[in-house]
């Protein structure tokens, strides 16, 4: 039975301070796994396929949950978060932390499966390139609460 | 320190996870549904955002018959809690007239105060037939008297300090001096783990706020030094005052503050300390002095005394303790003080009377029987429940003890499951507590007796089984036959 420490953190916001405690990466990289195993079984269609259906849906909840959703889902801290998204509010803002550089990688890696397990075939291999660009880049420290063209600002 | 099997930390987020996206799930199918039902909101603006309240309609709602609980019956060792059914899965529930009899793990009634006490009760009733329930009026208008004076100097004398401040709230106390003692260009570190009384009156007051580590002194004097050297934001001017907070005993870890440390740094770099003794003060030290006695720091190191009588002492309110100076400005100052309603008079006799109680003024010995009595109720249970192969928090001494779940599906099982045997605990999740560190918070109280405790530990332990929740090996049984064994040479 391997056993882990629990160190509390410094992070005041219950919003992001889960994502610090041991098990999160386990538990992400895990539900990709099974998710890839349970669309196999429902869709009865390649690997390849399978990977580029978990890789589009990954990039779709990721991206309506991360750079999407603003604010926190409890009334408790007042309001201060809510013109943030959960990227932005992760580590209290700091950039290029370790779980930061994990959930950049994650896609990445993620499209190098599917783009291989499809044999770089084309309309997934475009449909793959488009989402894993638009997940890194607004991902990247510059795009810090940045809203393009007034997507998704407040009034 | 707190320890996970890892399995439980992966199948935690797992639970939560899928908690979480039939929450969803069922926000958009609600969503879909309204979109041709008509709104009855008139033109008004709702009261919350949606995603606002989504943790409590989808998550807490759930499991809400293990929350709030009404009781019958004062909260001694035993108390009637109030049998209650729900017809729509949790989201409404309906009292019945019935009540059980259950045993109370979760009430804070560290010395046995919270129901009829020879001593106290008589007072506190011939208090309220000479005084009213209420003063209705705040401290300066009309609401002073002889009973508040009286109490302000107990309070000061028992704490160890020169003067005292008392407020009828134990919560508005943080909440309303805080921002009274320290504003804009100020520096408030607060511990990770403070209560949210705290919380709101570090936010309430303006001055800038830092977090450390829980109890851990090293990472303390790390922030400060940062912080000292950096000075105010943008501008990068000294600071007009640096304020450290801490409690002494910390409601949901059970841990006592590490206070000579934390006091001997706050020395060194000219910080003032705030300590919180909500629930040490009465509980803790040979005298029930609170943790300064058990740790045996000086009073005059602690600059700000703050507490609260609701749990040892059985009344309401809280207290601020610290020098004559801090006091008057304090009462020229506070809102707590000028504007709202004073301490009940008959719940200031009842801490007067406990006070008299504790320190053995009354004429027995009572008070120093409770103090051993929690102390030694303490720790038997938590060597008990540490010999079951329970996870329990906390340090030797301490009234609370956490047990902990982990999982979401764990804290209304065992929650359930303890109540049908017919004891109630508190079981605590998120967001009182981090998302993985679910727990069930048993409180220890001096009235408790030896078979109370010893059939509470035999329900969690079947309640404990059925749930899961023995995540360290039991300690091995005493090895009795050995005895008959021949040893072979």
């Amino acid at each position: 039975m391997m056993y882990v420490r629990a160190l509390p953190t410094t992070d005041v916001n219950r919003n992001t301070e889960w994502f610090t405690y041991p098990g999160v990466w386990t538990t992400y990289i895990l539900i990709l796994f099974f998710s890839w195993l349970l669309v196999q079984s429902i869709f009865n269609c390649s690997p390849g396929m399978a990977w580029t259906i978990v890789h589009l849906a990954h990039f779709a909840v990721t991206y309506h949950l991360f750079h999407w959703k603003k604010g926190t889902p409890f009334g408790d801290d007042q309001g201060i978060y809510n013109r943030l998204t959960w990227w932005e509010q992760i580590d209290n803002g700091k950039q290029l932390t370790r779980n930061r550089k994990f959930l950049t990688l994650v896609p990445v890696v993620l499209y190098l499966i599917a783009s291989h397990t499809t044999d770089y075939q084309n309309p997934m291999l475009l449909l793959n390139t488009l989402s894993v660009f638009i997940m890194v880049v607004a991902k990247f420290p510059h795009m810090h609460k940045v809203r393009i063209f007034g997507i998704n600002a407040d009034q | 320190m707190i320890t996970i099997p890892y399995l439980t930390a992966v199948s935690t987020y797992f639970s939560y996870g899928l908690l979480f996206a039939f929450g969803q799930l069922r926000d958009y199918s609600r969503r879909i549904f309204d979109w041709w039902s008509t709104n009855n909101l008139h033109g008004y603006a709702p009261i919350c955002l949606a995603h606002e309240d989504f943790y409590i309609r989808r998550l807490y709602h759930r499991i809400q018959d293990c929350f709030g609980r009404p009781i019958s019956s004062a909260p001694d060792a035993w108390v009637d809690v109030v049998e209650r059914f729900s017809n729509d899965n949790n989201k409404t529930l309906k009292r019945t007239t019935k009540s059980t009899r259950c045993l109370n793990l979760g009430s804070y009634n560290y010395l046995g105060f919270g129901s009829y006490d020879e001593y106290c009760t008589p007072l506190v009733i011939d208090s309220l037939k000479k005084f009213s329930p209420s003063t209705c009026s705040s401290r300066v208008d009309a609401g002073t008297t002889s009973v508040h004076a009286e109490l302000e100097e107990c309070v000061a004398k028992y704490v160890g300090k020169p003067a005292a401040i008392v407020t009828g709230m134990g919560y508005a106390t943080n909440s309303a001096i805080i921002p009274v003692l320290i504003g804009k260009g100020g520096l408030i570190i607060s511990d990770s783990l403070n209560h949210t009384s705290i919380v709101n009156g570090a936010r309430g007051s303006g001055a800038t706020i830092r977090v450390f580590q829980h109890n851990t002194p090293a990472h303390l004097e790390r922030v400060l030094k940062e912080q000292i050297a950096e000075g105010q934001p943008r501008t990068h001017r000294p600071w007009k005052k640096i304020m450290v907070v801490v409690e002494g005993i910390y409601s949901m870890e059970g841990e006592i503050c590490q206070l000579p440390e934390i006091v001997s740094i706050c020395k060194k770099y000219k910080a003032y300390v705030y300590l919180d003794e909500a629930h040490s003060i009465g509980a803790i030290g040979k005298t029930g002095r609170g943790v300064c006695e058990l740790l045996g720091v000086d009073t005059a190191d602690v600059d700000i005394m703050m507490g609260t009588f609701t749990k040892s002492f059985g009344s309401c309110g809280g207290y601020i303790a610290g020098s004559k100076d801090l006091i008057q400005y304090l009462k020229y100052q506070c809102p707590a003080h000028l504007y709202a309603t004073s301490i009940s008079t008959p719940s200031a006799q009842q801490i007067i009377s406990a006070v008299k109680v504790i320190l053995g003024e009354d004429g027995s010995n009572r008070g120093a029987q409770k103090l051993a009595r929690i102390r030694e109720n303490s720790n038997f249970f938590r060597a008990e429940l540490q010999k079951m192969g329970f996870e329990v928090l906390g340090d030797n001494d301490s009234p609370v003890m956490p047990i902990m779940l982990y999982n979401p599906a764990k804290i209304p099982a065992f929650s359930r499951e303890c109540l049908r045997e017919n004891v109630a605990v508190v079981v605590v999740g998120f967001p009182a507590t981090p998302l993985l560190l679910a727990r069930a918070r048993i409180c220890i109280s001096a009235s408790h007796s030896r078979e109370d405790l010893i059939k509470a530990l035999q329900v969690i332990s079947k309640a404990g089984d059925l749930t899961g929740i023995k995540y360290f090996p039991a300690a091995p049984k005493k090895q009795e036959e050995v005895k008959d064994t021949i040893k072979l040479d």
